[in-house]
């Protein structure tokens, strides 16, 4: 017996012990800085929830609310964009036609490229200059709509969405693929018997078959939402312009932590703060997922 | 299951996707011959043909940008990260597949949580704790970082693949005397090895298409990896766009031709991971 629990403690203490480390002790610290005044050095100001109302309130509200409600913006769009086109792209993918494994793969790919990457090459796409969207536009003969995509507040931020979702639709078309491929083939079959059409098996079949896909995605783009940075980053740079009309939790969160010019505080407990007050809007749909996940398995 | 369509769909379909294809592929076509121009070519002829195919530009790109150091840094943090995480997430996975005991299901529970939780977020606290173990600036730092990030994916896919895979091999060679080391070793794990390509495969592109984690914690040129090396090098000579180009198309083509040789695997593990 104690033979046994010797060996359980061999194999799951440096998993545990690393990720309880690096990844769940944070969490709590965060917490715990969050009541502090501190700048890194020196010693830590008790100022209780003084941090929090600066935030919410005080100085630096505008700021966290214009980045909050893009985040917020960002999750809508996303929710939008990618589970819509998604979903339809995932059935054209399922259905018989040619090249489907080449058309499989190409959809993947501009996921495994860095965002940060994926960010410049589309900064060159957007060249106000000799960017291709821009000469495009012009070539069509839709000169008017050639616009500095990224230079300008009412642009800005969701040229900054669609790249992201240029990046990461097709996991959600694969996803979608996987999920419309596990369903049972005599479902299928005694539609077409019945002589159901195809608009109706994708109403009728697919969509309420793929629908608890849909809801993980769903809480998925939100969590996902909430911790955009590297694209902003990429795009805009990390004071989030033109006028921050681009700028998100993440670089606030950045700007407050790591310092920048022009961020309105610099200071570790405060962007502590404002990371526990993302934690309290994502933690509980993380948890919802994990045990999700968990009882998914279970009931297989 | 596949949905049976006309011809008429077929061809609309085929020309949707074809679509799709040129969206997805313009960008990097662009990339790659903006790379071979000249700054006045750019501006004059920005989607024609460059004049030449000389490497000139990535040439100095991959010198300006350090990118052989960044290369070499990017290989050891991934190798050692996947190596990490495929032993120590394997030996925590086979536990919870393999044996019963007490808070069994709250260590599972407790791990995948990890799944969906935004790690970078509490990139105060990791840097402090990197900082006090003399750790900022090193790969050894990250390595650890992506480690425990990573611990939670693999687990998750690595327990449930063990539950499918029936008990009676280890048993006997456990009825033999091998101990739990043995049969984990030379038994489980090459059982499970479809698995770890997947996690392994999964791991690589993430770890090696991180920039946050480096952005924060590495400092000196020296260590840089490849993402953070071209972002400072973007930064530094922004507006020479056909070396940008340049340094761009040589850290984005390797990570493409190995998401070519292995995508099935890629498919698979992306798919398992987030749904059903």
């Amino acid at each position: 017996m104690s033979c046994k629990i010797r060996y359980i403690l061999l194999f799951t203490i440096p998993a545990l012990s690393l990720y309880t480390l690096f990844v769940i002790y944070p969490f709590g610290y965060s917490l715990f800085l969050s009541f502090f005044k501190w700048s890194g050095a020196g010693p830590k100001l008790f100022v209780g929830l003084d941090n929090f109302k600066s935030i919410l309130f005080g100085r630096m509200s505008q700021e966290f609310i214009n980045a909050l409600l893009h985040n917020f913006y960002f999750f809508a769009r996303n929710a939008l964009c990618e589970l819509g086109v998604a979903f339809l792209i995932a059935i054209v993918l399922a259905s018989r036609i040619w090249g489907q494994r080449f058309f499989r793969t190409i959809v993947y790919l501009p996921n495994v490229i860095s965002m940060v990457l994926v960010g410049f090459i589309w900064v060159m796409m957007l060249n106000p200059q000799w960017g291709l969207i821009n000469q495009v536009l012009k070539a069509v003969g839709l000169k008017h709509l050639a616009q500095p995509w990224l230079g300008q507040p009412k642009t800005a931020l969701t040229t900054v969405i669609l790249v992201n979702v240029w990046r990461n639709i097709g996991f959600y078309i694969l996803v979608f693929l996987a999920a419309i491929i596990g369903i049972p083939n005599d479902i299928f079959d005694a539609a077409y018997i019945d002589g159901a059409k195809n608009w109706r098996v994708i109403w009728k079949i697919i969509f309420p078959m793929t629908f608890s896909t849909f809801q993980t995605l769903l809480i998925l783009i939100f969590i996902w939402s909430f911790n955009i940075f590297d694209v902003v980053y990429s795009l805009a740079g990390v004071q989030a312009g033109p006028v921050r009309s681009t700028d998100v939790l993440g670089t606030v969160f950045y700007r407050t932590a790591f310092g920048g010019l022009g961020s309105s505080g610099q200071d570790y407990g405060l962007g502590a703060a404002i990371v526990v007050l993302i934690f309290l809007m994502v933690i509980p749909l993380s948890m919802i997922y994990a045990l999700m996940m968990d009882r998914r398995k279970r009931v297989e | 299951m596949m949905l049976r369509i006309n011809l008429f769909s077929k061809i609309l379909f085929l020309i949707l996707l074809s679509l799709y294809f040129v969206v997805v592929a313009t960008p990097f076509l662009l990339m790659f011959f903006n790379g071979f121009k000249t700054t006045r070519e750019l501006f004059l002829k920005p989607f024609e043909m460059p004049d030449s195919f000389a490497p000139e530009n990535h040439i100095r790109a991959w010198e300006r940008a350090g990118l052989g150091t960044a290369f070499l840094n990017s290989i050891v943090v991934s190798g050692a990260g996947i190596f990490g995480v495929l032993f120590t997430s394997s030996m925590l996975a086979y536990v919870l597949s393999r044996y019963r005991f007490r808070f069994r299901r709250f260590i599972y529970v407790y791990i995948i949580l990890g799944l969906a939780l935004p790690a970078r977020l509490a990139i105060i606290p990791i840097f402090l704790l990197l900082n006090s173990l003399k750790l900022t600036d090193t790969r050894l730092g990250l390595v650890l970082v992506y480690i425990a990030t990573g611990a939670s994916f693999a687990t998750f896919l690595l327990k449930n693949f063990m539950d499918g895979i029936p008990l009676e091999i280890e048993e006997s060679a456990r009825m033999d005397g091998a101990s739990p080391w043995t049969v984990y070793r030379r038994i489980a794990l090459p059982l499970i090895k479809p698995a770890l390509v997947v996690v392994g495969l999964v791991n690589f592109v993430n770890i090696w298409n991180d920039f946050f984690f480096p952005f924060i914690i590495i400092t000196s040129k020296a260590k840089e990896t490849v993402p953070l090396a071209v972002s400072l090098f973007y930064g530094e000579y922004s507006n020479q766009w056909p070396m940008i180009a340049a340094a761009l198309t040589i850290s984005v083509v390797p990570i493409m031709v190995v998401f070519f040789l292995f995508s099935k695997q890629f498919i698979s593990g992306i798919t398992q991971g987030a749904i059903k």
